[in-house]
């Protein structure tokens, strides 16, 4: 049972953004629940559920619920609220959240742009790329290291990076 | 505008580089000038940054919005969430001054600076809205007639219609009248507008339930339709609609219908040389090739 009376009554306040729309005008109607692919999942994605969570203030339980970062991204849910919630960004929201509380939330490919501007190794497969007709390595950041260290400068400013700087390495590429 | 600038992302350069090679020969052959977007970034993807932190998020999409920005072109896009993610991002710092502020504070350092006077376009869009259907029809040496096809609309391009939306929002029809400009009859399905379930976190977190749903689709596919290839135009939906075929054949029950992304199948209609534009697949496409070839 979830006592309420040990509700965080600010969580609301913690977690929602402007993009999210007005969380306290979803009456719960299921609409962002029946188009959702991850909706699917034996331990869904529901994003009513969690709008619910975060307006009872459910902290605890919320941190440790896994289920936002199932989501497929597709919008569709922000497409047919009929709310104006944005349920999409509330659930990207939720992981910023559970990401500043939990470092464990933090997805690995961030330090993975960080060291090469990619979450793919660009710049390894150049034989195959010289087979089809194109530059070994593609003209992105992966081609210009002075590049890649300006954009790794710019990201050390930002929150994520600073709060989590241990993750974040240089120069483990070439 | 007929000049582009081509975002890569990550995907289509270093897993689909047949793609990015079909995309380069095929758009300047219906006579669009394609540039490169040199020092381009990760868009980044939703379960990267916009998961961890909005404003370095944002950050990264204006390092890639003002190198499209500062060649003056709009850029574009093959992979849905590429496109999704920059056009959010776009409107974003478009619409609201303070994050625009402190997003080009970071920017400035970088040497880079972002305003909003070009735009992030998906590839269907500039096919339909700015070549058209007759220009390519005009423009290829073979044709797909005789072949039954199914298209798949990437997500990332229909929501939230009002800040990214090209098409129809419930009903899209452009990359079906594309294909159709090919020669190919197109077989619509009820399950036509799934999306693939590859994106984002669903596939990886809940493997099963993911193949489980993309079943559904695929068996919707075949038992409605008497579908000879799949056409797409997202980098996700072209390596996962193969996959979760394989992943089917495992249980015993055979699917091998092959997948190209649109731009190959249009490269190979103008000609060019299928081990360039479409060496690259989990699913065989040799037989549909081979008889795309022989046509006239
Ligand atoms: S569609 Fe909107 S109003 Fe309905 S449950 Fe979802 S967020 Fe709430
Ligand atoms: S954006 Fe996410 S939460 Fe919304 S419908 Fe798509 S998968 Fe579900």
């Amino acid at each position: 049972m979830n006592d309420l009376a040990k509700a965080n009554h600010n969580l609301w306040k913690e977690i929602m953004e402007e993009d999210c729309g007005d969380i306290r005008h979803c009456f719960n109607c299921g609409t962002c629940v029946s188009g959702c692919p991850a909706a699917e999942a034996d331990n869904p994605l529901m994003i009513r559920r969690l709008v619910r969570m975060v307006l009872l203030g459910l902290d605890e339980k919320l941190l440790e619920d896994g289920t936002p970062w199932m989501c497929v991204t597709c919008t569709a849910c922000e497409e047919m609220c009929p709310m104006g919630v944005k349920p999409f960004e509330v659930g990207l929201a939720i992981r910023r959240w559970q990401t500043r509380k939990d470092e464990t939330y933090l997805p690995l490919a961030t330090t993975e742009i960080f060291e090469t501007g990619h979450t793919q190794p660009v710049e390894k497969i150049g034989e195959l790329r010289k087979s089809l007709g194109l530059p070994e390595i593609p003209p992105t950041i992966a081609k210009f290291s002075e590049l890649l260290k300006i954009f790794q400068a710019m990201l050390k400013e930002t929150e994520v990076v600073k709060n989590n700087d241990y993750m974040f390495k240089e120069g483990n590429k070439k | 505008m007929n000049k582009y600038g081509l975002f890569l992302g990550c995907n289509m350069p270093a897993i689909r580089p047949d793609v990015e090679r079909a995309m380069r020969l095929a758009i300047p052959a219906l006579g669009i000038e394609l540039v490169d977007l040199e020092g381009s970034a990760c868009c980044p993807a939703f379960g990267t940054f916009p998961s961890a932190d909005e404003i370095a998020s944002l950050a990264v999409s204006g390092w890639n919005l003002s190198i499209a920005e500062k060649e003056g072109v709009n850029s574009m896009i093959q992979c849905g969430s590429c496109y999704s993610v920059l056009r959010m991002a776009r409107e974003k710092l478009v619409k609201d001054e303070e994050k625009r502020e402190r997003v080009n504070d970071l920017l400035k350092k970088a040497g880079k600076y972002f305003e909003g006077k070009t735009c992030p376009r998906h590839v269907i869009d500039i096919l339909f809205n700015d070549i058209g259907t007759e220009k390519i029809s005009q423009s290829i040496k073979k044709n797909l007639k005789g072949f039954n096809a199914v298209v798949q609309y990437p997500c990332h391009s229909r929501f939230p219609s009002d800040v990214l939306g090209f098409d129809s929002p419930g009903r899209p029809r452009m990359l079906q009248k594309l294909v159709e400009a090919l020669g190919a009859t197109v077989q619509s399905y009820s399950r036509e507008l799934q999306c693939c379930g590859g994106a984002g976190g669903f596939a990886r977190q809940a493997y099963q339930d993911a193949l489980k749903f993309a079943k559904k689709k695929f068996d919707a596919m075949v038992r409605e339709t008497q579908v000879d290839f799949i056409v797409v135009n997202c980098i996700t939906c072209l390596m996962h609609m193969e996959k979760v075929q394989k992943e089917f054949s495992k249980e015993d029950c055979e699917f091998s219908i092959p997948v190209f992304d649109y731009a190959q199948i249009l490269a190979l209609c103008i000609g060019f040389d299928p081990k360039e534009v479409a060496s690259i697949s989990i699913i065989p496409r040799d037989k549909v090739i081979e008889k795309i070839i022989g046509a006239k």
